[in-house]
């Protein structure tokens, strides 16, 4: 570690963030000790100790998807839940989190009677849900009853009991006779149903482990969900639920049998793409401000085609060719339109230019993979300029998982006006070397300096305001490099960004932050993607296997 | 502006499991006492709370003004308080002692608006986020209120810029929490906020209505079986959760309001070629707070102009990039300067409007405290002493009159100026905030 700075800030700032900075742990790897030495052999996950459960909330995307499901296109399109809120980077962590307020119940009644009315247009998928005929039901009672036992078992992603097909047919009752007619029954039962807790949250309570009575686990159908909203991102399918029932859920073999067959859904992709939309935040990219003046080429139309030149890297490699994750750190090629082709000075495709080509990275330019890609270095930077700052600080916080704490209160953080400072790196001296800043400006700016020919929206450049800029760097724990590939290329050999790959995935898709009694596991974790090559598929397949996805610790 | 008409109906009730729903009811000059200072029964006329915020502070040497007492002068930044200089009081020398040096932004806004210290959500290795430590001081105010007077929405909160800081958590994300587990999300679209407001003027079909109310009950047995099931937190989540079912179910009871309908407005806030329609916007809200107040269809409103660090560009005042990003550039203070007058001038339109409202012998502004906080001093250092305070209204003959600068030389904490607030809406209250941010020494210098 090459910083190894011992300034203390006055003020009181949050110990484990500061003793990052300043006494150089930045490097190190979410619990996996030091970079270097020996690599340990896969040891039985002792002392693993799994955190209380709590209810998720579906993350709106979710709950469409699962309307989608239960009820069809039209009443998903009607469908429209409360917006999420994230924690510690995560909507997912926000779900499990946070109360809702009463604007967000007073939206959830508004979409479930949209989606409610919406469902009862398609009669021949509700006529799935009933065991009679709706215009002429012989037995009104028992065909309620029936309904609420068959679509509640899809609504609440588990059987219902009696008092609770009495309660949601009862609804269906008095709407019928208030109404008159049975259909009306059936929509207000529908109302009801989605806007009940069993649908809303994800209810995951586990119970002791026949196996292993010492521990919880999900029970089959609580899994089923978990692993259906991570791996698909919406509601277990009928099929799912009856492997649940069936117990063939009950252990590790199961899991990793039912997640295989999830992944192989095309809603698994679209799943993926919804966490590298937050993990990577790609989806900020709808609301990103340029200025007009410094980046005239900068619309939201190329902001959304750079969301997408991320996506589909990223689809090729996890998908198309299963290959090695890390090859999204500097795979030397890219996919582009025909606004991309002309921000990265590249040939454009032929025809409208509309659609996406996959094409071989200039070597000049020094790209390669996510670092050297315009969503990255546009949504990491100023309006009007490019921040070595903000890509440092991605690459530490998001990639490496080392927290960077903020600026200390009551410094000024104006940086002095110097005429003669025509680069990003001469503008930033300051905090390389003044006290106060320098700890963890280091471990943030000398990532940055070395994508300085990219500018704030991503195209190359040699020179700023007349002086030519000087991309060669060396930053802490990573090493010497100048431009995207070549500090990728770094990345994909530390350890440290494959296991915060796999934190993060962890934490996308159970709602929480790994806590120590979960580190046995992720370790495992952790050599398990070593061990098939850094193939992503194979790693969210062994999550969904290990304790620490189906195990949880006791209901506090 | 046009006067808003109200006509009178007899009663304002709904049903709900048995027990009678009464919602607020405008004041009209025939339900006043002799005095016209409360209602013929002895009922006081409704009090009200606004808090005000934007992000990133002011220029402090265009801010502060020179005088202390009632004769302060207008400086550059207050100048656009003119026409309702007397409703104000600018409070300045003050210390966030709730907001004590920890992260620059969340101890502002979390100490200005709450007088708690904010929680960390910082697990060593995952990305930074913070919480309010305890309810902000509208949700205190919300909370008196409803349980003496309920009105037709507890609460409301509005936003103007939607640039807002999404990625560190609650605290710079929203403006209104009702502890540190439930924040309120700010509404940016005038017409949905009007909706909220004024969508139950609709009369209501009556097989609906019930039936909805059918379903959600059943909700509600479903959410305490689940209760008894979940852990402690949990539970309060759940029970907060069924505590917004039950409002839901009144307010789908409740009896169209007796207000004549005000007209829908046209802003919706749509950027326009990039920009946001920030003053259209700003107004519109300022409208709807004033129209609901006068119809009594809440007491409590907290309105977000811009988010703390956020991403609001200033494009009026000639910026181009964002405000957080001008505060930390030193040649850009000028541009700095301008928002905070542009915000002014936002704030004022609110005051304004507030006064052009009759009510009783004077005006809602006399009846209401429109509390102004940011959450830094300047953006360039984040400081949280000297952050901008201004408490605007006369919260009903209880705050001093007309307003004036009281620059303190003690180090009193800001959360004397919430208690202070707070105690014009609940006099009972004796304390707000907690830690280092906590007060039980309301601010002698807002005393009437």
């Amino acid at each position: 570690m090459a910083t190894r700075d011992k300034y203390l800030w006055g003020a009181a700032v949050a110990a484990a963030a500061l003793s990052a900075c300043a006494t150089g742990t930045l490097g190190d790897p979410p619990g996996s000790g030091k970079t270097s030495g020996p690599e340990m052999p896969p040891v039985e996950p002792q002392g693993f100790k799994p955190p209380a459960p709590s209810l998720r909330r579906l993350l709106a995307r979710q709950y469409r998807s699962s309307v989608r499901d239960l009820l069809g296109d039209a009443a998903a399109a009607a469908a429209d839940p409360p917006a999420d809120s994230s924690l510690n980077g995560f909507d997912a962590i926000g779900s499990a989190q946070l109360g809702v307020s009463d604007d967000a119940v007073t939206k959830y009644e508004d979409s479930a009677r949209a989606v409610a009315t919406a469902a009862m247009g398609d009669t021949a998928r509700i006529a799935t849900f009933l065991s009679c005929d709706p215009m002429a039901p012989a037995d009104a009672t028992a065909c309620r009853k029936d309904f609420a036992k068959t679509f509640g078992r899809l609504a609440f992603r588990r059987p219902l009991d009696p008092e609770e097909i009495d309660r949601y047919a009862g609804v269906a009752e008095t709407a019928s006779t208030e109404l008159g007619d049975f259909n009306s029954g059936i929509e207000y039962a529908i109302l009801a149903f989605l806007e009940s807790p069993s649908f809303l949250y994800q209810v995951e309570i586990g119970g002791v482990d026949p196996a292993r009575p010492t521990l919880r686990r999900l029970d089959g159908y609580e899994l089923a969900s978990r692993m259906s909203f991570f791996l698909v991102g919406s509601t277990p399918s009928p099929a799912l639920l009856d492997a649940a029932e069936k117990g063939t859920l009950n252990d590790a073999a199961g899991a990793r049998a039912a997640a295989k067959a999830l992944l192989a859904k095309p809603e698994a992709r679209a799943a993926l793409d919804s966490f590298y939309g937050e993990f990577l935040r790609l989806r900020d990219l709808d609301s990103v401000v340029k200025d007009a003046s410094a980046f005239p080429l900068f619309t939201p139309k190329l902001a959304q085609a750079m969301r997408e030149e991320t996506l589909h890297l990223i689809d090729d490699i996890v998908w198309d060719q299963n290959g090695d994750y890390r090859d999204v750190l500097d795979a030397d090629y890219t996919f582009v339109n025909g606004d991309l082709a002309e921000l990265y000075g590249l040939p454009k495709p032929a025809g409208d230019g509309s659609g996406f080509i996959k094409v071989q990275l200039p070597e000049e330019q020094k790209r390669g993979g996510l670092l050297g890609q315009a969503s990255f270095l546009s949504l990491f930077s100023h309006a009007a300029i490019s921040s070595p700052t903000l890509r440092g600080k991605f690459v530490r916080e998001r990639l490496l998982c080392q927290a960077i704490p903020a600026p200390p209160a009551n410094v000024n953080t104006v940086l002095p006006t110097d005429p003669n400072a025509k680069t990003a790196r001469e503008k930033l001296s300051v905090h390389q070397t003044a006290p106060a800043c320098k700890s963890c400006h280091q471990a943030m700016d000398l990532i940055g300096f070395g994508l300085e020919n990219y500018d704030g929206i991503g195209a190359f450049r040699t020179t700023e305001n007349g002086e030519t800029i000087d991309p060669k760097t060396d930053a802490a724990g990573i090493g010497a490099f100048d431009g995207a590939k070549s500090l990728g290329t770094l990345l994909r050999d530390q350890q440290g960004v494959t296991s915060c790959m796999v934190r993060n995935i962890f934490r996308g898709a159970t709602g929480h932050i790994d806590t120590p009694g979960e580190e046995p596991v992720l370790k495992e974790l952790d050599q398990s993607f070593t061990d098939s090559g850094y193939h992503l598929q194979d790693l969210m397949v062994e999550l969904v296997a290990s304790d620490a996805f189906r195990l949880v610790g006791v209901v506090e | 502006m046009a006067k808003l008409i109200l006509n009178r109906r007899t009663m304002l009730r709904g049903m709900l499991a048995g027990s009678a729903v009464a919602l607020g009811l405008p004041t009209l000059e025939a339900m006043l006492g002799s005095h016209g200072t409360a209602f013929a029964d002895g009922t006081p006329l409704p009090r009200r709370l606004v808090t005000w915020f934007f992000g990133n502070g002011v220029r402090l040497d265009r801010w502060v003004p020179k005088i202390q007492g009632a004769g302060y002068e207008l400086t550059e930044e207050l100048a656009p308080l003119a026409k309702v200089k007397d409703y104000c009081s600018v409070l300045t020398g003050f210390n966030n002692k709730a907001g004590y040096g920890r992260r620059g932004h969340h101890d502002g806004v979390a100490g200005a608006f709450s007088g708690y210290p904010f929680i960390a959500l910082d697990p060593g290795n995952s990305n930074y986020s913070s919480k309010f430590g305890g309810p902000s001081i509208d949700q205190v105010a919300a909370t008196a209120i409803a349980k003496k007077s309920p009105t037709y929405l507890p609460s409301l909160q509005l936003g103007v810029s939607k640039r807002v800081t999404t990625g560190e958590g609650p605290t710079l994300q929203y403006l209104a929490h009702k502890g540190p587990d439930q924040p309120l999300p700010s509404e940016y679209n005038p017409q949905v906020a009007f909706a909220k407001l004024f969508g139950s003027f609709v009369p209501k079909d009556d097989h609906s209505t019930k039936l909805r109310v059918t379903a959600l009950d059943a909700v509600r047995e479903d959410a305490k079986r689940l209760q008894m099931r979940v852990g402690a937190s949990d539970k309060m989540r759940l029970e907060a959760h069924m505590e917004s079912i039950y409002l839901l179910q009144k307010q789908i009871l409740a009896i169209p309001p007796v207000c004549m309908k005000p007209g829908q407005p046209v802003e919706n806030n749509k950027d326009i070629n990039g920009d946001e329609p920030l003053l259209a916007v700003s107004k519109a809200m300022a409208d709807i707070i004033a129209v609901a107040f006068a119809c009594d269809l809440t007491r409590v409103v907290s309105l977000q102009q811009s988010g703390s660090v956020g991403g609001t560009v200033y494009w009026m005042t000639g910026a181009t990039v964002e405000e957080h990003g001008l505060t930390h550039d030193a040649n850009q203070q000028e541009l700095v300067h301008q928002a905070v007058v542009f915000n002014m001038g936002c704030y004022a339109y609110l005051l304004e409007k507030l006064k052009s409202m009759p009510e009783g012998p004077g005006n809602i502004l006399d009846n209401s405290v429109v509390y102004l906080g940011s959450d830094a001093a300047e953006g360039l250092t984040h400081s949280c002493f000297d952050q901008p305070v201004i408490v605007a209204g006369r919260g009903g003959g209880d705050l001093v009159y007309p307003g004036v600068h009281y620059r303190s030389d003690s180090d009193e904490n800001t959360t004397d100026v919430l208690l202070s607030v707070l105690k014009t809406i609940d006099p009972t209250a004796t304390e707000v905030g907690a830690d280092q941010g906590y007060s039980n020494t309301p601010c002698k210098a807002l005393t009437a």
